[in-house]
C-alpha cells in the first residue's frame, strides 16, 4: 500500500486533478451553465448597471432617488400589502389546511392540492376579470350586498385601490398558505398526540405544549413566503390598477417599458436591486426554517 | 381517516373557501356567456375566441415554449440530480442553494436584468424563454425531483441496472424515470404549468404568448377576453387533475 502511494502520488498530480474535477463537477456543468447565464449573470448584471450612472460612471445616485418620492410611497405601499394581504391569508390558511389534512380524504387532498396549485399561480388579467365580475360596480356579489342594504361603492370603494387590490391578492394567498403550511401538519404525528394524553394532557395541554410549538416555525416561514409573494407581484397590479396606486413592481415595469422617463436610465435597475433586498429579508429565513424543520419533518 | 363521523368543521371550512373561490369564478364564467346583442345567454364569446386567428397561433406557441421548458428541465435535472444523489459530491451544498436562489428575486427585478444582459442572438429569439422558465420552476422541480430520488434505493437500483449491461442513459431513461415517475410527473405538471401561464417576465420583455395575447383582446372585444380567461384557468386545471390521476399516491412510492 505505502509502496504504492509513494509510486504513484507525485507525477500524477495534474491528472489527479482533473479526475478529481471530472468526479465533482463536470456532470454538473450543464445545470451549472444555464443557471449561470440565464439566472447568475443577469442579476450580477442588474446589480452593477444599478451603480452606473448615465455616463457610465460609478454612482449611488440611482439608489438616492429610489428613496424619494414617488418610490418611497411605491415601496411603502409595496410592503404593505404584501405584510396585510400575508397577515390576513395565514390564519385562515393554516386552519384550512389543518382541517383539510387531518380530517379529509385522500381524495379530498389531492383534489384541494391540484387545486390549490392552479389558484395559487392565477393572477394577472383573469384574476382581474373574476374580480371585475364579482366585485366590481356591475359585479354580481356587488349587486347582491346592494340588495341587502350594503353599498359597496357608497365610499372610495374600488378594486383598483389599496383595499381592493388586498381582497384581490388573497385570492391567491389563501391557497399558497394551504400549500406551504400542509406539510407541516402532514408532518404532527398522531403518536405525539397519543402520548400527550397517555401522559395526561387533555387537547387545550397538548396544543399549547406540543402542537403550536412545533407548527409555529413553519407557520412563520409560510407567512415570509407569503409576503415575498404579495410583495413581488406584478401582473395583477397591472391588471387592476391605472397608475393610481404606486406599487414598486409596477413603477420598475413602467421604466422598463418605457411608458414613464426618468432622468436617470438606470434608475430601474436600482429599484429591482432594492426589491431583491426586501424580499431576501423574507425568503432566506423562510428557507432557513424549512430547513430546520425538515429535519423533523419526514 | 374517519369516514362515518360528521366532520363539521371541515364541511365548514370547504363551504368558506369554497364560496370565495367559486364566487368569483362563477361570476366572470356568468359575463362569458352573455350574448348582449341577442340578450340571453349562449356560447358566442368562447366561438368567438376559438374563430380568431390568433387564438390557435398563441396555444401553439405557449405549448411548445411549455414542452421545451418541461424537456430542458427533465434533461438538465434528471441526470444531475442522479449524479449528486450517486456522489455525494462536495457540489451538492452549492447546487442545493442555486436552485433555491429564483425564489428570492422577484420576477420583475429578473426581468430587468434579463433585458440588459443578454447578447444580441439570444434576445432575438424567442427560444430564450424556455430557459427563463426552467429558471424560474427551478425552485419546484428542483425539490421534487430531489423528494422522489431520496425515497428510493437509488445506489442499488443502478448498481443492479449497471450490471445487467445498462449503459448511464438507459439507466436513467428506463429504471430511474420510471421508479420515480411520480415526482417526474408532479415535476412535469409544475414546470408545464408555470411556463403557460407566466406572464411578467414575458411581457416586460416584450415577447407575445397566450396569457399576454389576452390583454390585446380585452381591448377589442371584453367579453371575449373573459371567455379566453376562462379557457385559461379551465387548461390547467384539467392537466394538473389528468397527470394526478396518473401517478400513483404519495404514501405508495415512498415504501419502494
Amino acid at each position: 500500500m505505502t509502496f504504492k502511494v509513494i509510486e504513484e502520488g507525485a507525477p500524477k498530480r495534474g491528472r489527479a486533478f482533473l479526475t478529481s474535477f471530472i468526479k465533482n463537477f463536470l456532470p454538473a456543468t450543464p445545470l451549472l451553465l444555464i443557471v449561470g447565464f440565464f439566472f447568475l449573470f443577469p442579476i450580477a448584471r442588474l446589480i452593477y448597471v444599478s451603480f452606473l450612472s448615465n455616463e457610465n460612471t460609478f454612482t449611488f445616485s440611482n439608489f438616492v432617488t429610489a428613496a424619494q418620492e414617488p418610490y418611497r410611497t411605491g415601496f411603502v405601499n409595496s410592503i404593505k400589502i404584501g405584510l396585510f394581504s400575508a397577515a390576513i391569508a395565514a390564519f385562515p390558511g393554516a386552519i384550512a389546511a389543518y382541517f383539510i389534512e387531518t380530517r379529509g380524504g385522500s381524495k379530498l387532498r389531492r383534489t384541494i392540492a391540484v387545486m390549490s396549485g392552479v389558484l395559487a399561480n392565477t393572477g394577472g388579467i383573469p384574476l382581474a376579470f373574476m374580480f371585475y365580475a364579482a366585485l366590481g360596480i356591475q359585479g354580481q356579489l356587488t349587486k347582491v350586498l346592494k340588495f341587502f342594504g350594503w353599498d359597496l361603492y357608497a365610499g372610495t370603494f374600488s378594486l383598483g385601490s389599496f383595499l381592493g387590490l388586498l381582497i384581490v391578492y388573497l385570492y391567491f394567498q389563501l391557497p399558497l398558505m394551504v400549500i406551504v403550511f400542509s406539510p407541516a401538519i402532514v408532518s404532527l404525528r398522531r403518536e405525539w398526540s397519543e402520548a400527550a394524553r397517555n401522559l395526561g394532557a387533555n387537547q387545550f395541554n397538548y396544543w399549547i405544549r406540543i402542537g403550536i410549538p412545533l407548527l409555529f416555525p413553519s407557520f412563520i416561514a409560510s407567512f415570509l413566503l407569503l409576503f415575498a409573494s404579495g410583495f413581488s407581484a406584478y401582473a395583477t397590479a397591472n391588471a387592476l390598477t391605472v397608475g393610481n396606486l404606486p406599487l414598486t413592481p409596477l413603477q420598475i415595469g413602467g421604466l422598463l417599458d418605457g411608458n414613464v422617463s426618468a432622468s436617470q436610465l438606470n434608475l430601474g435597475k436600482a429599484l429591482g436591486v432594492v426589491m431583491i433586498l426586501i424580499s431576501a429579508c423574507a425568503v432566506i429565513p423562510y428557507l432557513a426554517i424549512q430547513r430546520r424543520s425538515a429535519r423533523w419533518q419526514k | 381517516m374517519i369516514k362515518s363521523k360528521f366532520q363539521l368543521p371541515l364541511v365548514f371550512t370547504l363551504l368558506i373557501l369554497g364560496f370565495f373561490v367559486f364566487v368569483p369564478m362563477i361570476s366572470a364564467f356568468e359575463y362569458s356567456i352573455r350574448t348582449p346583442a341577442k340578450g340571453g345567454y349562449g356560447w358566442d364569446s368562447y366561438l368567438w375566441a376559438i374563430r380568431e386567428e390568433e387564438f390557435l397561433y398563441y396555444i401553439i406557441r405557449s405549448t411548445w415554449l411549455a414542452g421545451v421548458t418541461v424537456l430542458i428541465t427533465l434533461f438538465v435535472l434528471v441526470p444531475t440530480l442522479t449524479w449528486i444523489h450517486l456522489s455525494n459530491s462536495k457540489v451538492r451544498g452549492l447546487i442545493d442553494g442555486l436552485s433555491l436562489l429564483p425564489l428570492v428575486i422577484p420576477v420583475v427585478a429578473f426581468a430587468v436584468g434579463a433585458q440588459i444582459s443578454f447578447p444580441e442572438f439570444v434576445k432575438n429569439t424567442v427560444l430564450e424563454l424556455p430557459f427563463l422558465y426552467f429558471v424560474l420552476a427551478l425552485p419546484y422541480a428542483y425539490r421534487a425531483l430531489d423528494i422522489g430520488l431520496s425515497a428510493i434505493p437509488l445506489k442499488t437500483i443502478t448498481e443492479a441496472a449497471r450490471s445487467a449491461g445498462a449503459n448511464w442513459l438507459r439507466t436513467i431513461t428506463s429504471v430511474i424515470i420510471p421508479v420515480i415517475r411520480g415526482s417526474v410527473m408532479a415535476t412535469i405538471a409544475l414546470t408545464f404549468a408555470l411556463s403557460l401561464g407566466e406572464f411578467t417576465l414575458t411581457v416586460l420583455l416584450h415577447w407575445d404568448t397566450f396569457p399576454t395575447w389576452v390583454t390585446y383582446v380585452a381591448q377589442e372585444n371584453i367579453l371575449g377576453a373573459i371567455a379566453i380567461s376562462m379557457m385559461s384557468l379551465i387548461l390547467p386545471f384539467l392537466l394538473l387533475t389528468l397527470i394526478t390521476l396518473f401517478v400513483p399516491e404519495r404514501s405508495t412510492q415512498g415504501r419502494k
